[in-house]
């Protein structure tokens, strides 16, 4: 919808490579392919059977009239029927087995790439784009290829079969009606190709027109500020009216396809008409001249069928193309050979109180050696940084926006990797370390804290799967969580909603520090909020950070003065370098940057106390 | 269902005629369609089997018309160049009938977009608050599409359906009402049922939307979440999670499809119950020599060819309701009163130079309950500046609003009265009011388009008035800023360009602003993310710049307001302090506790410390 830009990089033709990596889902539901393929034939023959079989109905009433030689044959009408009936069943089921198996297992994978894609990869793509390529992509990857397999046999067969049958009876006759084919085939993929290039504006242009809509809604008090209204149309009308174009050229293209393809399939009949009545009375009995008329015209149909298909795997190239495109991403930041080699020694035969890659498993020391870091080539973010921290202190960083305070504590995390420098863990490089490991052993909070659907214990729960309730309502007693949890009409079991909507924010923080000192871990990350939250929620959060800070490293984006007073280590961050470094005293006493930053958090707190609590209910959204 | 209908009716205003000649179309290919296999019937009855002997006065006529039997024996080719021909004519009338459905559909679709759109951002802010974007958005693009569906395809369809199978009655009646009789007699069974079937697999549809739409849940909340997964390092738990929601859907949507099989294989044989009663009809007569061969063909591909239409019948029938369905939610939206109902079209334009604002005991709340504005009066004459301050929620921004007329002010929330230049602001027309005001918010909204176009957004005449731009971004201090650009003014904004940080996205739209060269200025907290430097820059320049303009000045900060001509202190919606900057420092207050602490000089012995700040704090 919005990030459209994002599917320039696709091309949407037809790629052979790619169609050919997801054939190979096809090979788990082989046993459905089969089926699809066996129905589609049989299908065929049967079509292809139906005619011969009336037209000898035919010669036999009309000659020997209603007797008993007309009673096998109607039979074997009827089984065929009943058999195609069957077959239609058959393959439908199949279908839906390949459909919902290639589905399930393109979304299984994509989303277990996902889970191990580095953070630069989501940096780029919004939310919404990767779950379209999960839903939609995939459907429409899954749905069209059960339908290809089913045409390819059918249409192939019948073709097969109908020419078969006409030259089984009258191979001169025949003849004259292949002329027709040719026809069909160039009419058919020229058609297809306009058509499909029409569709595609179409469905550009319909993008352009959400997004369109969407920036109404959005900017729509500026509109009337502003008042726009009548400019804002008249842009808009002009996507409208391309639509349109587009719209009805493909409208009108699939109004001439379908009459052209109509009048070719009459033009053959018209011939099988004229040559085949020629030969009537002498070998060509009436009811093999109207099997043949109708075999005549029969062509089209498989003819036009594959090329619709055809234009069907255009259309779910794009879709391809994406989806390829992300199951074949490698990660950036994974375990190296050694590392994995370790592990897999330790799984073999474990040290006892190794850890998973065999090295210790706890961390004493962390320290960062020269350490410089860029997101993107030009951009230095953090440069030449060094810092040693001990099991216990608490780091607080402060500083503008930007200066790489996220980035520090982003590469403690091993979100991202430095470029230059190294990160150590007790003297270990921690590239040499699993990176699972490490995750493992962090805890991490947030500035907007996230929740998952699902009610106030499961989302603790997340911090340590396998924890009991009173594990968990001790872990939200510690950081004074448990009050608000019982006020709730279902305490621990109230649902939060999608993402945990329905907790205020300040709650949401709460549950998000419970979370996070169920895990006990030994690294701690939090990116402290400045959002605005009632002063009563207020304390219990500072005072829970405080029980969360306890006893670990902990690295802090700091913003509250009680946060950055209790720290051990004090570092100011400006231009991606440490400006200043110390306890809250020393750098208190420099009049330097921290001084500034200081005095004025100190003025923003002590106003907010003066204005008293915001409360939730303020005049109306966000203003434009 | 009839108000879906008094809807379409609406809808289609300006395009029936065009629609009426797609049905008469449809009608005229049908009729052309089953005369195509008569050309095939005559030659074979009439020349070619048992040589014309037991041909059917039908048959004997249309081959003498072509020729006379010798004539045709002789020349074949005559009846086949007949059948192209034909289908050709046929062709053309399906050609017609698609184009002038589509043509009018299409067009009907463009001017209903085009009505929301535009109905859309004419809608009262309240209106617009109470509604939820997501759900508004759905109706102007899917449920849109679902209207233009029905008419280019659905209900076409339909008519297509009873168009095939109601023509040729008449000429099937004509050669052999026994056939007629064996043909159709199967047909109301094969609606009834696909009608019947499709309805009934309505709540499996939804069951699989709805379990789609938990799978998505997962995913988004996942991939929003991504930074927690890796965290917590639980991409195990996370791919068991989306392993049982991706099933569950599988499992539907594989009910789905067996369903369908039952569907389709069923309603093949009764298709085929249909066929063999008209083939054993057919055969039964023509062993005792009561219907011709040529017949015989004729009926059998006439079946084929109304079978079709007449299996997707039920089914059509049955998705009917979704039709209808989107079409209420779309003239739900198209009756909602806009808010300029009742005003001029155009925009008269009020009056020049600086304003003169006054608010009379006004009272103002979104419920009765609570009042965000409580007898709040104050005046502003022409050419001077008003500060307002006081702490979030107390009502700065709704006198703003209130101005605007974004939010209605009459009927029981509002007592009071607001005069500008002395006119009762109830009287002059949203867009004049509007036209006099510029306004910078906190969190201004740019559009989709270059910084160039933005600025510039409100010069009427002036698209391209490079100079005004550059000096208005001069003033607001961002020009410099937008200098360092790759692209500079022309920039892209927004989706497909680059995200400016909050104070470069304010001082653009303080530049914008500018340009407007409004009578009534106002800024509500515009300054919240520019530092204290370059906002006493702005300011000064603002004051540089002639006086000509009444200007007003929300903030937090109260170096942004201290030079004003008056400030007021709001507070729960009350006016509490009133005066300039140096009366109110005298008095004690919130003023006054407030500049104390926001310029709080640095004796750092004096900064509370240690234990006895965090108490305090």
């Amino acid at each position: 919808m919005a990030s459209s830009h994002l599917d320039d990089d696709f091309k949407g033709r037809f790629d052979p490579r790619v169609w050919r990596k997801l054939l190979s889902y096809l090979r788990s539901c082989r046993g459905a392919v089969v089926r699809i393929a066996i129905g589609g034939a049989a299908i065929a023959i049967i079509e292809a059977l139906l005619p011969i079989l009336v037209g000898q109905l035919l010669d036999e009433a009309h000659q020997n009239g209603f007797a008993g030689n007309l009673l096998p044959l109607a039979s074997i009408y009827i089984v065929l029927f009943i058999l195609f009936a069957s077959c239609v069943w058959l393959f439908i089921r199949a279908a839906g087995d390949v459909a919902t198996g290639v589905g399930y297992a393109l979304r299984r994978d994509c989303f277990k790439k996902l889970q191990e894609l580095s953070f630069s990869y989501f940096d780029a793509r919004p939310v919404g784009w990767l779950t379209s390529r999960l839903t939609s992509d995939c459907g429409r990857i899954s749905g069209t290829l059960p339908w290809v397999i089913l045409d390819l046999v059918w249409g192939s067969l019948m073709i097969l079969g109908t020419s078969v049958a006409m030259l089984y009876i009258n191979p001169r006759l025949a003849g004259y009606v292949f002329w027709t084919v040719p026809l069909l085939i160039v009419a058919s993929l020229m058609m297809q190709r306009l058509m499909l290039h029409s569709g595609r504006q179409a469905r550009r242009t319909n993008s352009a027109m959400t997004a369109s809509f969407n920036e109404e809604l959005l900017g729509v008090r500026t509109t009337k500020a502003l008042v726009r209204e009548e400019k804002n149309l008249a842009e808009f009308q002009q996507l409208s009216t391309q639509m349109n174009t587009w719209m009805l050229r493909n409208a009108v293209q699939n109004a001439v396809y379908l009459p052209m393809i109509m009048t070719i399939a009459a033009a053959a009949a018209g011939l099988a008409l004229w040559k085949g009545g020629a030969l009537a009375g002498q070998d060509m009995t009436p009811g093999r001249l109207v099997a043949f008329l109708q075999f005549a015209t029969l062509f089209a149909q498989p003819i036009q069928e594959l090329s619709q298909r055809f234009a069907d795997v255009l259309n779910a190239s794009t879709a391809a193309e994406r989806v390829v495109s992300l199951l074949e991403t490698k990660p950036e930041i994974e375990d190296g050979p050694g590392v994995i080699a370790a592990m897999e020694r330790q799984r073999v035969s474990p040290r006892p109180g190794a850890a998973i890659d065999g090295g210790s498993p706890r961390i004493r020391e962390l320290r960062f050696e020269g350490v410089t870091f860029w997101y993107k080539p030009n951009v230095t973010v953090l440069r030449d940084f060094d810092l040693v921290v001990h099991e216990g202190q608490t780091v607080a960083l402060v500083g503008a926006t930007g200066g790489g305070k996220s980035t520090i504590v982003s590469l403690v995390a091993r979100f991202y990797e430095p470029r230059e420098g190294r990160i150590l863990f007790d003297g270990v490089e921690y590239r040499d370390r699993s990176l699972h490991w490490l995750q493992s052993n962090l805890g991490v909070i947030q500035q907007v804290p996230h929740l998952f659907s699902g009610t106030i214990r499961d989302n603790i729960r997340y911090g340590k799967l396998d924890a009991t309730d009173a594990e968990v309502e001790s872990a939200a007693r510690r950081v004074n969580a448990h009050g608000f949890v019982c006020e709730l009409e279902k305490g621990y079991n109230f649902d939060v909603g999608e993402c945990g909507e329905k907790l205020s924010t300040g709650q949401r923080q709460l549950i998000a520090l419970a979370r996070a000192v169920l895990r006990d871990p030994q690294i701690f990350i939090m990116d402290e909020a400045t959002s605005s939250v009632d002063t009563s929620t207020e304390r219990l959060i500072q005072g829970g950070i405080e029980e969360v800070l306890r006893d670990r490293i902990a690295f802090v984006i700091a913003h509250r003065l009680s946060t950055i007073r209790r720290a051990d280590i004090i570092l100011v961050i400006d231009g991606g370098r440490v400006v200043e470094r110390g306890t809250h005293r020393q750098l208190l006493a420099l009049r330097g940057r921290y001084f500034e930053l200081y005095t004025n958090q100190y003025a923003v707190e002590r106003e907010a106390q003066l204005f008293g609590a915001p409360s939730e209910l303020t005049e109306s959204s966000s203003p434009a | 269902m009839p108000r879906a209908l008094s809807t379409i009716w609406r809808v289609t205003e300006g395009h029936r005629v065009r629609y009426t000649m797609a049905w008469a179309a449809l009608i005229a290919s049908a009729a052309v369609l089953y005369a195509v296999p008569l050309v095939t019937l005559a030659t074979l009855d009439g020349v070619l089997i048992d040589g014309g002997s037991k041909a059917s006065h039908l048959s004997t006529q249309i081959v003498d018309w072509m020729g006379g039997p010798q004539f045709v024996r002789d020349h074949l080719w005559v009846p086949g160049v007949l059948l192209v021909i034909i289908t050709a004519i046929a062709g053309v009338f399906t050609h017609l009938r698609t184009r002038l459905a589509s043509g009018a559909a299409e067009s009907v679709a463009r001017r209903l977009r085009d009505r929301l759109y535009d109905h859309l951002q004419r809608l009262h802010c309240r209106t617009l608050d109470l509604k939820q974007s997501g759900d508004l958005l759905q109706r102007c693009t899917s449920d849109v599409e679902t209207l233009r569906t029905f008419l280019s395809g659905q209900l076409i369809e339909i008519g297509r359906a009873l168009v095939m199978l109601l023509a040729p009655i008449p000429l099937m009646l004509a050669l052999d009402w026994r056939m007629t009789v064996a043909s159709v007699v199967i047909v109301p069974l094969i609606v009834g049922f696909s009608w019947m079937y499709f309805r009934r697999m309505r709540p499996i549809f939804q069951l699989k939307e709805q379990e789609e739409g938990k799978m998505t849940t997962t995913i988004t909340e996942n991939l929003a979440g991504i930074r927690v997964v890796r965290a917590f390092a639980r991409q195990e738990f996370e791919r068991e999670k989306f392993a049982a929601t991706s099933g569950e859907f599988r499992r539907q949507d594989m009910d789905l499809f067996k369903l369908f099989a039952r569907f389709w294989a069923t309603s093949d044989l009764l298709c085929f119950l249909q066929t063999i009663v008209a083939v054993g009809t057919g055969l039964w007569l023509l062993a005792s020599d009561r219907l011709s061969i040529g017949t015989f063909f004729w009926f059998i591909t006439a079946i084929g060819m109304f079978l079709w239409p007449v299996r997707m019948l039920g089914r059509i029938l049955a998705d009917l309701g979704k039709a209808l369905v989107a079409i209420d939610r779309v003239r739900e939206i198209l009756d909602t009163p806009d808010e300029f109902a009742g005003e001029p079209e155009t925009v008269p334009t009020l009056g020049t130079g600086g304003a003169r604002i006054e608010f009379k005991h006004v009272t103002f709340g979104f419920t009765d309950a609570t009042p965000v504005l409580n007898d709040v009066s104050f005046s502003i004459e022409p050419g001077t500046t008003l500060g307002i301050v006081g702490p979030s929620g107390s009502g700065k921004s709704t006198i703003v609003h209130l101005l605007l007329r974004l939010y209605e002010y009459s009927g029981e929330s509002l007592r009071g009265s607001i005069l500008i230049d002395g006119q009762e602001l109830k009287t002059i027309p949203r867009r004049t009011m509007r036209g006099m005001i510029g306004t910078v918010m906190q969190q201004p909204f740019l559009y989709s388009k270059t910084l160039k176009e933005n600025i510039l957004i409100s010069a009427a005449g002036h698209r391209n008035d490079e100079s005004a731009m550059q000096s208005a971004a001069a003033v607001a201090s961002v020009h410099n800023s937008i200098e360092e650009f790759p692209l500079k003014y022309e920039t892209m904004v927004g989706e497909r360009g680059i995200t400016l940080s909050g104070g470069q996205r304010q001082r653009v739209a303080i530049a914008r602003s500018l340009v407007q060269d409004p009578r009534i200025l106002v800024l509500d907290d515009a300054f919240s993310a520019v530092d204290t430097h370059t906002e006493a820059d702005i300011l000064q320049s603002f004051r540089a710049r002639d006086a000509h303009h009444t200007t007003i000045i929300v903030a937090h900060r109260l170096s942004t307001l201290m030079h004003a001509d008056r400030i007021i202190v709001l507070d729960h919606g009350r006016i509490t302090q009133s005066g300039t900057h140096e009366e109110l420092l005298a008095q004690p207050g919130m003023y006054r506790t407030l500049w104390d602490i926001q310029t709080s000089l640095d004796d750092p012995d004096e900064l509370p410390d240690g234990a006895a700040a965090v108490a305090a704090l």
